[in-house]
């Protein structure tokens, strides 16, 4: 293998990509769309409200109602004057979405309280009436009980947790878990999006050499294998300065987004304090990011990297495996299969980072690159886990290497028409 | 000593025996021209030649070093499924290919500009090639095949796709380099071109050299035993002869080998009794029809060969 022609092999791959239109544009537009989407979802969610539920209360107590009033006056109407008849009719016409006969036994003893209604409003809406019912139903036997008002605020009271994270070194931090499970989250969907993203660019620049028949005068000159790896190289070159652009561009517009912001506040930063109160609770130092490990974004680039590498091969024999680009589906369709799953197990991994399924997922090469990244964010991970995930991925790339470098030494030159899947095999036992 | 040596090359995809067997040495400061239908195993020799597939059996010498990525730099080579990076400027993709082929950048950017002035295409050097005509760019593919300055060309078919303007430079630029010592190999399935063109043949069938050697040589072996007839008249005679092949037959021009020695005079007595004769000849096989010959009727498509 001669670098010289891979290093000439990287060098067009990435100077022509990064100077094309569509590549400034995306770079650019990508950010900007995503703040666009988490705005426009963040919109709808505020925009989004519970429709109007009406539910009938038929009180024989006289005490039950007036506590559901209490929690929620508009949804909890008194009904007692009506009979079972017409309050049937009044759900029948849709006038109220449903009624509760309450009595005296559902407090005295634990008798449930049935809920008849047209059986719309779904798992919420039984929720929320079950909880207001058992609220009102407690409150109401504490008051039976003749408990003093001590016991009746004890019950009264509820607890949140703080936390506070004690690191190996037995330092105290403020623990930011949440903030974390959202930095994991989003490192695990941006390796998730770059698999398929820079893939999809490999496929399309070896069907490109294809179509444009330049693939065999460039065959004259270089080893597949070097060709192929040049590319490979050169758009995970691509790859790394797009990320350090967005990374750079994100981190100083934080950094600057803190004094800035103050600046429009018209304070100082010793003044800042008192401001924040003044201009509605906002404080302007919640503008900082919180406290980053560095090594996350190393380890973030270690599994883009060697994720990126091991499907980069598959998407590359795909690749010179058809003849255009419209007859790639078939073949992609089992390259999406473990991405999926592990953008799946990702999820799983921020509820439970150190679950059996997380710990597994982390380590099988498919779906390490996605969900270890996530692990890392969020918890600490044990280094012979990383170290091992990392050795199984490269051990893994090099089987996938040998295997696609002999579909990709054959489907390069051969032309006409797309490979199918016993021709595939043929040309693994050919090279 | 030939600069290129094929000696007992096999290849085979599958159960498919591309070529078998195959030899054949090409000498230098000649134009070698390798023949034969489509699917006889051309491009796949070529391929080996250019280390572009490797042989199952057999060696390739190429100025007497084993074929291999360093041979590759000898060769400038023009496959027949050409084509360019469109949205590459025409400079920035010779100076690429160049390089490939072992250039510095300062040497293969001295060569693009040479050859691009000399093609009077020094103004597109900055174009980006999707914006060329199809003429244009077919000149930017010779010059990306000669750059290098190599001692040897291959070309793939090299006359498919060509505009009549291209073609005729194209055979300029090879009959310059053969004047210049330089080697050519090309492969056709178009027989008329090698007539024109090659020194030196090797006939492929189906995977098998079945013919080879000087074009010369060849032709003068198998004797005046044709005929070239022009005539006036209806040319419905041309089928009562017997044991005659007739090639590029027209309405008033017939090419006719005598197959078993029979008087040539008869034919001659035959044609006038039907037509009137402007021109009677016995001539050479036309490349053709040895290749006819050479394989059997019965081998091969006509179709296959151009015609």
């Amino acid at each position: 293998m001669s670098f010289r022609q891979i290093k000439l092999v990287l060098q067009r791959e990435y100077m022509t990509k990064i100077r094309s239109k569509a590549f400034i544009i995306a770079t650019i537009l990508i950010p900007v769309g995503l703040i666009a989407f988490i705005a426009f979802a963040a919109g709808i969610a505020m925009w989004d409200s519970e429709p109007e539920i009406k539910i009938g209360i038929a009180d024989q107590t006289q005490q039950l109602y007036p506590r559901l009033a209490n929690i929620d006056a508009d949804r909890y109407i008194d009904v007692s004057e009506l009979s079972e008849d017409s309050l049937r009719s009044s759900v029948i016409n849709e006038k109220i979405n449903g009624y509760i006969y309450l009595n005296d036994s559902q407090v005295t003893s634990n008798e449930n309280p049935e809920l008849v209604y047209g059986g719309s409003g779904g798992f919420a809406l039984l929720n929320s009436i079950r909880s207001d019912l058992r609220d009102a139903i407690r409150e109401e036997r504490l008051q039976r009980a003749n408990v003093s008002q001590e016991v009746q605020d004890i019950y009264a009271s509820s607890v949140s947790l703080d936390s506070r994270k004690l690191t190996k070194e037995g330092e105290e931090k403020e623990d930011n878990t949440g903030f974390l499970s959202g930095l994991g989250m989003f490192m695990g969907i941006f390796i998730f999006t770059a698999l398929f993203g820079y893939g999809g660019l490999l496929t399309r620049s070896v069907i490109e050499e294809k179509t444009n028949r330049i693939v065999e005068v460039i065959a004259s000159s270089v080893k597949p294998i070097e060709l192929l790896i040049g590319k490979m190289a050169g758009i995970a070159a691509l790859g790394l300065t797009q990320i350090a652009f967005w990374a750079l561009a994100f981190f100083g517009i934080s950094a600057a987004a803190a004094p800035v912001a103050s600046m429009f506040m018209g304070g100082n930063a010793q003044e800042l304090a008192k401001s924040a109160e003044a201009a509605d609770g906002f404080d302007p130092a919640a503008l900082q990011l919180p406290q980053i490990e560095p090594m996350i974004f190393v380890w973030f680039i270690v599994f883009f990297l060697l994720g990126y590498l091991l499907y980069s091969t598959f998407f590359a024999a795909v690749g010179s495996a058809v003849d255009s680009e419209t007859d790639t589906q078939q073949f992609m369709f089992p390259i999406m299969i473990p991405i999926m799953i592990a953008y799946f197990i990702m999820f799983r991994t921020i509820e439970s980072p150190d679950s059996s399924l997380s710990v597994i997922g982390s380590l099988v090469p498919f779906t390490s690159p996605i969900v270890m990244i996530t692990r890392i964010a969020i918890t600490d991970v044990p280094i012979w886990q990383i170290a091992l995930s990392i050795l199984l991925i490269t051990a893994t790339f090099i089987g996938a290497m040998w295997l696609c470098a002999k579909i990709y030494r054959v489907g390069i030159l051969s032309y006409g028409k797309s490979a199918n899947y016993k021709e595939l095999l043929k040309w693994i036992k050919q090279g | 000593m030939g600069v290129i040596e094929v000696k007992e090359i096999s290849k085979s995809f599958g159960d498919t025996q591309a070529v078998q067997n195959v030899s054949f040495d090409v000498t230098q400061g000649r134009i070698f021209g390798l023949l034969g239908p489509n699917g006889a195993g051309k491009t796949t020799a070529i391929r080996m030649i250019n280390h572009i597939l490797i042989q199952d059996s057999g060696s390739i010498t190429i100025n007497g070093r084993e074929a291999s990525p360093e041979t590759q730099h000898m060769i400038g080579y023009m496959p027949e499924e050409r084509g360019l990076y469109k949205k590459m400027k025409v400079g920035e993709q010779l100076l690429y290919l160049a390089q490939l082929k072992g250039l510095s950048k300062a040497e293969a950017k001295k060569a693009a500009r040479y050859w691009l002035e000399r093609f009077e295409a020094i103004d597109w050097i900055d174009k980006k090639v999707g914006e060329l005509s199809k003429g244009m760019s077919q000149k930017i593919q010779f010059i990306a095949t000669i750059a290098h300055e190599p001692d040897i060309y291959i070309f793939d078919e090299p006359f498919s796709g060509l505009d009549p303007i291209n073609s005729e430079t194209l055979k300029e630029v090879v009959l310059e380099l053969r004047d210049q010592g330089k080697t050519i190999l090309f492969s056709t399935h178009r027989m008329e071109q090698v007539e024109q063109m090659c020194d030196e043949i090797c006939l492929f069938n189906k995977g098998r050299a079945v013919l080879k050697g000087n074009l010369r040589d060849i032709k003068q072996s198998f004797g005046k035993n044709t005929i070239n007839l022009e005539f006036e008249g209806n040319a419905g005679f041309l089928d009562t002869l017997k044991n005659v092949r007739i090639n590029n037959r027209s309405n008033n021009f017939a090419e006719i080998r005598v197959l078993d020695g029979q008087n040539m005079q008869d034919i001659l007595k035959t044609a006038m009794a039907h037509a009137e004769i402007y021109k009677f000849e016995r001539i050479e096989p036309s490349l053709q029809e040895i290749f006819i010959s050479t394989v059997g009727e019965d081998n091969i498509n006509p179709k296959d060969l151009g015609q």
